[in-house]
């Protein structure tokens, strides 16, 4: 039962992988992406790892995914011309030897280790192996130090995205800023040029005028129209 | 072969022989199947009645089979498909809906382990590890399901549903995953059942308020519920993501819709509600504990029909501040609390 289950997700796998190379379309690609996670996912389960197994469906097919999907679905159209760069002769034959060389360097560890594995049982299964409890611990314990820099790099590049979000002006003004804030929000006021009711009947000082609906206009035009 | 599972799946809970586990699969989906017709009759029941009407009450007694006429008018009609769809794209999307729908019933735990015809039986579908984690795992998948729908159908309306959805996903899992962050603590485990024992003393909802709170509120975003469902919204989207679904298919989103209610209901009784424990020390029979599990999830049921029919739809600026600056400082907010206090009392 293991082994059927084994091979229908790593066939998924492969095939995704292949896919995500090979498909012209973007948002084929991505889809190949998913079920290639999705089939990595189940692998994981058929290793015990019950825990990665769900933070990989949550956090790569669920959280970064969606994110794919959603750019790739937004600016992807399909009848962009494929993409192929100006590559020159040399950039080539580099690639080319970068593929041997790592071919060469899979190949020698796969045989050199993976098919003596074969024919052995595999190691056996502790009870608790891969929880949560065991996980956490390993984390805060043996490799707290490398789990505390992911996570402040994951956070410089949080920062990162949205201070260059707003240098290019994503994120709107400063008094864009301060009107959507909680507590504002709670009391109910609406960002201006979204054409609420109070907007239309002049209640909001500025809601109608011509400066304000000028610049609703004009940042419309610069995200492209709808 | 078969003998070798159960040893394998038993680390993980899996104790049951598998004859049992097919039986219990078949029957969690049967109760599953029926509640959904129910549910579906409440609502527009209900929602007459907040509206001042009477709602369904041509079909049999008191408009009683309404549900199953829909369902059945539904089945029978013609599979359509707009000419600028993508076929298996928008064929597979409902199918993906439903599937993770169902599967996310499977650990909602209608009460512990007891003793049938000489074997022991949990009375749920799966008691993963990995508890609340498995939920969020198919509501990451479950997004797929409406944005393939939305994107395959070739048509701008269902294409800005889908699009709503997956911002709205993202927004509000995590919040709704940090409000049980909380409650994984004080329980100290990720088991849905070993939470449940966990509140033999207390329901954890007086303790984990703050928690509770978040994650209902959260919940109406990831089912797409009023006030919560522009992903749907039909005065500007026409229907949303499944504007152009009609039949069989439509009947699908609509089934995972109402089971995904179910199953956020379930969940909400079973981490905060005490599942199947009953106030004030009493100890019913082992046969009362999925009535009793039923009984809370009903509440919450109509807790959701009467937010439909009570507040009106968010607009979409709203709903992500709400989600970004209110909901997840808060859910952080109950966490730390939560962590520091559990810190302290041990």
């Amino acid at each position: 039962m293991a082994e059927l289950f084994f091979f229908i997700a790593g066939i998924g796998a492969i095939a995704g992988a292949v896919g995500v190379v090979t498909l012209r379309n973007p948002f084929y690609c991505v889809l190949a992406l998913v079920s290639h996670l999705l089939s990595l996912a189940a692998l994981f389960l058929l290793l015990r790892a019950e825990f990665v197994a769900a933070a990989q469906v949550i956090v790569y097919a669920g959280a970064v995914m969606v994110l794919y999907v959603f750019v790739v679905a937004y600016i992807g159209g399909g009848e962009q011309p494929a993409l192929r760069p100006p590559v020159g002769r040399g950039q080539r034959m580099i690639a080319g030897l970068c593929t041997l060389g790592l071919f060469a360097e899979l190949m020698v560890a796969t045989l050199g280790s993976g098919l003596k594995a074969i024919d052995s049982e595999g190691a056996p299964y502790r009870p608790g192996f891969g929880s949560p409890a065991q996980i956490g611990e390993l984390l805060l314990t043996k490799f707290l130090l490398p789990f505390e820099l992911a996570s402040f790099l994951l956070l410089i590049a949080a920062v990162g995205a949205v201070v260059l979000a707003r240098r290019r002006g994503g994120v709107g003004e400063a008094g864009d800023e301060r009107r959507m804030s909680a507590l504002e929000f709670a009391r109910g006021p609406a960002p201006l040029g979204v054409g609420s009711m109070a907007e239309a009947a002049g209640d909001i000082p500025g809601g109608v005028d011509a400066e304000s609906s000028g610049s609703v206009s004009s940042t419309i035009g610069e995200r492209g129209g709808w | 072969m078969l003998s070798t599972v159960p040893t394998v799946l038993a680390d993980v809970r899996y104790f049951e022989p598998w004859w049992i586990q097919i039986l219990k699969g078949i029957v969690i989906f049967a109760v599953g199947l029926q509640l959904v017709p129910i549910v579906l009759l409440a609502e527009r029941k209900l929602l007459g009645r907040f509206q001042q009407r009477y709602g369904p009450n041509r079909v049999g007694p008191f408009g009683a089979i309404q549900p199953l006429a829909d369902i059945l008018k539904l089945l029978t009609k013609e599979q359509f498909r707009p000419r600028t769809s993508i076929g298996w794209l928008f064929a597979l999307a409902p199918i993906v809906s439903i599937i993770t729908a169902v599967a996310a019933f499977a650990i909602i735990p209608f009460g512990n382990t007891v003793d049938i015809f000489g074997t022991r039986v949990g009375l749920y579908g799966v008691d993963v590890s990995i508890g609340p984690l498995y939920l969020f795992a198919f509501g990451a998948v479950a997004f797929y399901g409406i944005m393939l729908g939305g994107w395959a159908s070739g048509s701008k309306y269902s294409f800005l549903g889908a699009m709503r959805a997956a911002a709205q996903l993202i927004s509000y899992e995590v919040s709704q995953g940090l409000a049980l962050i909380g409650v994984v603590m004080t329980a100290g485990t990720l088991s849905l059942t070993g939470i449940v024992e966990a509140q033999q003393g207390m329901w954890y909802i007086v303790p984990q308020a703050v928690g509770f709170i978040v994650f209902l509120v959260a919940s109406f975003a990831e089912t797409n519920r009023a006030p919560f469902d522009l992903v749907e919204a039909d005065a500007e989207l026409v229907g949303g993501y499944n504007t152009e679904y009609g039949g069989g298919r439509f009947a699908s989103y609509f089934f995972a819709e109402y089971l995904n209610v179910l199953v956020v209901s379930g969940v909400v009784t079973t981490v905060f509600l005490g599942g199947w424990l009953l106030p004030f020390g009493i100890d019913p029979p082992t046969w009362v504990d999925p009535f009793v599990v039923l009984a809370k999830m009903s509440i919450f049921v109509l807790f959701f029909i009467w937010v439909r029919a009570t507040l009106p739809r968010l607009r979409y600026d709203q709903l992500m501040s709400l989600g970004w600056k209110i909901l997840l400082p808060l859910a952080t907010l109950n966490a730390l609390v939560t962590a520091i206090l559990v810190v302290v009392t041990h």
